[in-house]
């Protein structure tokens, strides 16, 4: 299956869900998906699309728009093309379904997204901190209006 | 009494057996024998044995570890001063700090350094070490490594090499040849 027919397959089953659908070049597309069924939409793309390899997932701060988005990097081994499929999801309480019972290693995905940006998996089987200490959590590091770097010089140099 | 407690009386008795019944030895609390030996030429001595056997802990922390691995390795040889690398800070003597200290290692360094045996001596070696170099005000690194660990020698560099390694054992041989290390209080 090459990319438009990969397209018109994923708007054909889910109408609703995916918008903004577009080829990026041959190999690449590009959706955006609403947040209440992605666990829905990335079943159908391992099972039916056979879309079985997630790449990657992580997340993006837009603070003018307001929105943080978390992206899947999707790629297949019997099509040559790669989906990004976007999330959009309000900054004030960012809150999507996890898809590790999809893909199982979204796992470390979710949970560095999560403390790096506060984004909380629903029905994620082990949502805690993956690299931060346990004194920055909560913190969201990178998150654009993060301020907590310390601002001070290190004393021995001055 | 509860758990702690009843490990504490069981470690104090095991501590307490032992040390009287062997026959002409005798027991102090203070430290007035080794103080005494700080004042005279004995102290001389122990330095000279310590400063020739530094061996320092192979913890490879940022990129800056991969000169202190070669450091240690056939190449540069450090055995011929004495200074060899062991894989445990329980055998070591000098602790390297060789990258960058995130906050979430800062604990284990500082267990790793509880770990070794006194007398012991710490050297910062490369700039993320001394100041936080490239990743300085970053959220999950620490500077000031000093207010942490009584520093001796610092190396700058990014990373430093490894002859500058081997200098700062020199170095920190003449400072503890002129007692003037932090390793002991003198
Ligand atoms: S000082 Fe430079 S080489 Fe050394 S750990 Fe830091 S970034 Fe790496």
């Amino acid at each position: 299956m090459d990319a438009n027919s990969i397209i018109s397959s994923l708007t054909g089953k889910f109408p609703e869900d995916i918008y903004d659908a577009s080829v990026e070049s041959d190999i690449r597309i590009v959706a955006k998906v609403k947040p209440e069924n992605v666990v829905e939409v990335c079943r159908y793309l391992k099972e039916d699309l056979s879309f079985g390899h997630l790449c990657c997932e992580l997340g993006a701060d837009y603070p003018d728009r307001n929105e943080i988005e978390t992206v899947y990097i999707i790629g297949s081994y019997d099509h040559p093309v790669v989906i990004t499929m976007k999330a959009l999801l309000p900054r004030d309480n960012p809150e999507i379904e996890s898809i590790v019972a999809v893909y199982w290693n979204a796992n470390w995905y979710e949970r560095e997204t999560y403390e790096m940006y506060g984004v909380k998996y629903l029905n994620h089987p082990d949502l805690k901190p993956l690299l931060l200490p346990e004194e920055l959590h909560g913190e969201w590091p990178w998150r654009k209006d993060y301020k907590g770097f310390p601002n001070k010089t290190a004393r021995n140099l001055v | 009494m509860d758990e702690i407690e009843q490990t504490n009386v069981e470690q104090n008795d095991v501590l307490n057996v032992g040390y009287t019944d062997v026959p002409g030895t005798m027991l102090t609390e203070s430290n007035a024998i080794c103080d005494f030996i700080k004042k005279t030429k004995i102290q001389d001595v122990l330095n000279w044995g310590r400063k020739n056997s530094l061996w320092f802990t192979v913890n490879a922390m940022g990129c800056c570890g991969v000169e202190l691995l070669a450091t240690g390795m056939a190449h540069y040889d450090t055995d011929r001063f004495g200074i060899i690398p062991r894989n445990s800070p329980r055998h070591a003597d000098v602790l390297i700090i060789s990258g960058y200290v995130t906050r979430k290692y800062l604990p284990a360094l500082k267990r790793i350094w509880d770990q070794m045996p006194a007398p012991k001596w710490c050297i910062c070696f490369g700039d993320c070490a001394i100041s936080g170099g490239p990743f300085y005000e970053s959220y999950s690194t620490r500077q000031n490594i000093e207010d942490y660990f009584p520093v001796d020698v610092y190396v700058p560099g990014c990373p430093p090499r490894c002859e500058a390694l081997i200098q700062a054992f020199v170095e920190l041989q003449k400072k503890i040849e002129a007692k003037k290390d932090k390793g002991t209080e003198y």
